[in-house]
């Protein structure tokens, strides 16, 4: 029995093959398992090469996974389109349309062969089920039931999901081609059987993707104005958005342009409301000139960068991590402003939450730096208990405060000063991009200017001790060490588990506050480390960079980097750290 | 309700840094008035502006202030209103900081037809930046960076903001104070998106021709024209002759104002919300699979 | 289009004309003063302090215009309006320059003067009332006695034109 199950399953975009994909994904997480589906297309709108992955777990799934345990291919040429993207192995079961032909060679590395290659007359078995080749996918569904006991039933309602809209002919049709399927795959049971493993106590989850994940976190944070447009890969957070937040009071504006959006949510934040946007790279370098005012006016704004291939146009549709540096740095004077990263669906909740309350707290722009795969992969989750967040509020003056004699820029203490907004009598003050005093009032003092960047820089002090924003694992004294971070993040800690099953003495560090670098917390994590891998998806290996700049990391710990729309594999990663643990 | 504002109420203790002799001083004293006769309290006043001269002007004004980024102020305002509508949104800035580098979001903020005031000093020039050529500069105009003559056709401010469907349009110049403050009065109260093109002379950079004693000489009130300000056709007609006419008065008014942005929405929200609330708390059950 | 908007000469009553009048000198005030705080920013502090003057002086008219209006009419709501009167008394807004010396100022606050002595002079024929009549009258030969003042200054002024320009450095872009 397995615990863990890999699918790969590509043809043309005709096919519904991403359909089949998440009726596979709907049956698993409704019967408790575990489960994480990616999409992989070629640049059509509609009709090209498509793909998709499932991975299903009776325990929780930390990346999409490595080489495929099966492999469905509708056609060689669109399978061979996605390359390295859907790896088969020699434990792969090669499931095939029969008519296709044999499997090319260059499929699998020299020497290798699948475990089994399967060649299944798909569309034949469709027609004679269902009366049309087009149900092929429901076929593949009932293949896979019946060699990797993924239950029926659960499949049957994935069905209906699908096509209960579209004509009752339509359901039944394709319920006798799942039926086909199961039976074909019962008849020729496999050489090496390896069914699915039943979850123990199998319960309710959530399934979404990280941009749902977001929005919904939005809301509950009490966002009221989301200004934007739209870009691909986080265009859906705009529109779910658009959909629910008049629901709760708030507004969505998609403006004519990325600079419009960010501009509008600033204003927002000026007239007192949580304010956000969304976009990916190329809108985030638009954005940066209202970034920095929004930095020096000391206005609350989240956004949110789903990352995708760069520089530029780049890769629209693949994920990459290569914007910490511009999400970090990009500015000019002396801007600081905190960056976070998700590593997961599940964690996009709350550290969007977490966000809108560095926002609100500090008194500037946050970025929260997703990436296209996060964003748009669907996983299950386990229930998110949202009464443990804390959801904070922004620093207003007191009525004393504003009778007193008000100072929206005062330098306190702590460099926050109380925030006021139209409306509020005797909070008047004027927001500015230039240099102000404690008043507001524009200077060119260098004096004054000197005393607003520390207050500015100050206010975010109390990150560097922020422990709850970095996850740690395993030996705290171990020589070893693997750090990462975004979607690599799963896969570190994959390749992290597998290590320590394998008696290695090593640890783990993801962080999800990325900038300003809390130097104490690197410091302390790498007191121990000889050896180790900053895993990343990015040419430069920009993290690695970040804290090379404000760190003494340690000479062999090293980048361990490419460019994105190649995710690394847990296999690779503890292959990495197996020759770094042999060296020592 | 409040007592009685003066004009003097609506006056902050900043001194302009506009050259005396500038016409936004003109500008600020009718701003000032105009305040006055409409009556909300300065904290209920959101006043936005751009990067210019002219943007200075939020600054000396004891209403909410923000003094933005180059041609962003529409943006800003609009997103300050949608998020406060019971505020009064005004908007200022120069003919470049509008026409120039936020001419791309002037057809949008006048289509939204969001509730708001955009007041252009337009003195065809870049005062803050020392005297370069600006969008409503006159071809042939000689600058520090058309030393030789500007090659270009300047945009028509007037035009531009009636063909894409403004409600409010009007011109107006310090050389006539009384006209200017019931023009900026009338575009306050003017529900959705009103525009007035104020021609306000740079003493230091702008052409001998164009400074005030011209203006008092050159300017033609729209009403002894005998012009309907409800004829948008006609309006526009007249809008052609910016740059060779000084014109001041309302060009045009829409006699049927459309529901603005704004009220749209406050209007949908109300309908959304009715029946069950939606706890936040409860954002994630639509995701539970069971 | 005249400098007073929207009030006709034939029916003003006295009362009217002294709540004109008070407001005429209030403009001319409210304009020094505004001048007077331009001169000071901009660094021209004679040319400041002699604004500040002649804006108490203007105060100091208007004053005297008041009480007259207070014993005659007491509290009585005004019909006039200050959006009625512009540039009356006060000098234009673009005859402030930074830089400009006494002599200029003093040529300013001259032409306001005769400004306002061509407005008060116009105004006598056109009114029917004997008061009234007197009124504007007694307004009209207070500007020729303005007049007088300020060119006895002027012609205490050095005669050279103002060079202030030649010496100030060139404006700075921001």
């Amino acid at each position: 029995m397995r615990e863990d199950l890999v699918v790969g399953l590509a043809g043309s975009g005709g096919d519904g093959v991403v359909s089949a994909g998440e009726s596979l994904l709907g049956a698993a997480s409704s019967q408790g398992f575990y489960a994480l589906m990616t999409k992989s297309f070629g640049s059509q709108i509609r009709g090209g090469e498509s793909s998709c992955r499932v991975r299903l777990s009776t325990r929780k799934v930390l990346n999409p996974g490595g080489v495929l345990d099966v492999a469905v291919a509708l056609n060689w040429e669109d399978f061979r389109r996605f390359g390295a993207e859907l790896p088969v192995g020699p434990d792969t079961v090669l499931i095939h349309e029969a008519k296709a032909g044999p499997p090319p060679e260059d499929l699998t590395p020299p020497g290798q062969r699948p475990r089994e290659t399967l060649a299944v007359p798909l569309a034949e078995l469709a027609k004679t089920a269902a009366g049309t080749d087009r149900a092929k996918t429901s076929v593949v569904l009932g293949l896979i039931s019946g060699w990797f006991g993924v239950p029926l039933e659960a499949l049957d309602r994935g069905l209906q999901k699908k096509f209960s809209q579209k004509g009752e002919g339509l359901l039944e049709a394709n319920r006798k081609a799942l039926a086909a399927g199961l039976a074909h795959a019962t008849q020729r049971p496999l050489a090496t059987p390896r069914s699915l493993a039943r979850p123990q106590a199998p319960s309710s989850k959530l399934l979404c993707d990280g941009n749902e994940m977001c929005a919904s976190a939005a809301i509950f944070s009490g966002c009221q104005f989301f200004g934007g447009y739209p870009i691909t890969p986080s265009t859906e957070v705009m529109q779910i958005l658009s959909r629910e937040l008049p629901r709760h009071g708030g507004v969505v504006l998609q403006a004519e342009d990325e600079i419009s959006g960010v501009g509008a949510s600033v204003g927002a934040s000026f007239a007192g409301k949580k304010a956000m946007t969304a976009t990916s790279g190329p809108g985030m370098s638009l954005k940066t000139e209202i970034l920095g005012l929004a930095s020096i006016a000391e206005l609350p704004l989240v956004l949110l960068n789903v990352q995708r291939g760069g520089p530029s146009t780049g890769l629209p549709t693949k994920p990459e991590q290569a914007d910490l540096l511009q999400a970090a740095f990009s500015a000019h004077g002396d801007v600081l402003r905190p960056v976070l990263a998700p590593t997961s669906v599940e964690d996009t909740f709350r550290l969007t939450v977490e966000a809108f309350n560095l926002a609100e707290k500090y008194q500037t722009p946050v970025v929260i730096l997703s990436d296209q795969e996060i964003a748009q992969r669907k996983e299950t989750v386990d229930p998110i208990d949202v009464s443990r967040f804390e959801v904070l509020e922004r620093l207003r003056p007191t009525a004393e405060e504003l009778a007193r004699g008000y100072q929206r820029f005062a330098d306190t203490p702590s460099g926050v000063s109380p925030l006021s907004h139209p409306g509020m009598k005797g909070g008047n003050y004027l927001a500015a991009g230039i240099e102000h005093d404690a008043k507001g009032a524009p200077t060119a003092s260098g004096a004054v200017h000197a005393a607003m960047n520390a207050k500015r820089f100050r206010k975010l002090d109390p990150l560097q001790s922020r422990d709850d924003f970095f996850e740690r694992q395993g030996d705290p004294d171990a020589p070893l060490a693997l750090v990462s971070w975004g979607s690599s993040a799963g896969v570190a800690r994959e390749a992290f588990g597998l290590a320590r099953a394998r008696g290695m003495r090593v640890k783990l560090l993801v962080p999800f506050l990325l900038y300003p670098v809390a130097e104490p917390v690197y410091r302390e994590f790498f007191a121990s480390v000889r050896r180790g891998l900053v895993l990343e998806l990015s040419h430069q290996g920009q993290l690695y960079r970040v804290l090379r700049m404000y760190l003494d990391v340690p000479r062999d710990v090293t980048s361990f980097a490419r460019s994105g729309a190649q995710p690394f594999r847990a296999d690779e990663v503890l292959e990495r750290l197996q020759g770094l643990a042999e060296a020592s | 309700m409040d007592s009685f504002l003066a004009p003097n109420d609506y006056k902050s203790p900043l001194k302009p840094i506009w050259c005396p002799g500038c016409g936004d001083y003109g500008v600020l004293q009718a701003l000032y008035r105009a305040l006055s006769a409409v009556g909300r309290p300065p904290h209920e006043i959101a006043f936005i502006s751009g990067i210019g001269c002219s943007s200075r002007i939020p600054g000396y004004t004891t209403a909410y202030g923000f003094n933005s980024v180059h041609g962003r102020a529409l943006p800003i305002a609009q997103g300050v209103k949608l998020a406060n509508p019971d505020l009064l949104v005004v908007v200022a800035g120069g003919d470049g900081d509008g026409f120039s580098i936020g001419g791309g979001h002037v057809p949008h903020a006048i289509r939204r037809n969001v509730d708001l005031t955009y007041l252009v000093m337009d003195n065809q020039v870049y005062g803050l930046t020392k005297g370069q050529l600006s969008p409503t500069s006159p071809r042939g105009l000689k600058t520090v960076t058309s030393p030789m003559g500007s090659l270009e056709q300047p945009i028509n401010p007037l035009l531009t903001v009636l063909a894409y469907g403004a409600g409010f349009v009007a011109q107006a110049t310090p050389a006539d104070m009384p006209g200017m403050t019931t023009l900026i009065e009338e575009a306050l109260r003017y529900p959705g998106f009103s525009f007035v093109n104020i021609q306000s002379p740079c003493v230091t950079f702008g052409e001998e021709e164009q400074q005030l004693r011209a203006h008092k000489a050159r300017m033609k009130p729209l009403s002894s024209l005998g012009h309907d300000p409800a004829n948008q056709l006609a309006a526009l007609d007249l809008a052609r002759a910016y740059g060779t006419e000084l014109y001041t008065g309302v060009f045009y008014r829409n006699p049927d104002p459309p529901p603005t942005y704004d009220a749209l929405i406050r209007h949908r929200q109300a309908e959304l919300q009715r029946g069950e609330p939606r706890p936040r708390a409860r954002v994630l059950e639509r995701y539970l699979q069971t | 289009m005249g400098p007073i908007a929207g009030f006709d000469f034939e029916r003003m009553t006295l009362r009217d004309a002294l709540d004109l009048a008070v407001l005429i000198e209030e403009e001319a005030r409210d304009r020094y003063w505004e001048f007077a705080e331009q001169l000071a920013t901009h660094d021209t502090p004679e040319v400041a302090d002699f604004f500040s003057r002649m804006a108490r002086i203007e105060e100091r008219h208007r004053g005297e215009l008041l009480e007259r209006r207070r014993t005659m009419f007491g509290d009585a709501p005004s019909s006039v309006e200050r959006r009625m009167v512009f540039d009356v008394e006060a000098p234009a807004y673009d005859d402030a320059r930074a830089f400009m010396g006494v002599r200029q100022a003093l040529e300013t606050v001259l032409a306001a003067e005769v400004k306002a002595y061509a407005f008060f002079s116009e105004a006598v024929p056109r009114v029917k009332d004997p008061e009234l009549k007197a009124l504007f009258q007694e307004l009209r030969d207070e500007e020729v006695h303005h007049q007088s003042l300020v060119k006895a200054e002027l012609a205490r002024c050095p005669e050279k034109a103002d060079d202030s320009e030649a010496y100030a450095d060139d404006p700075n872009a921001q």
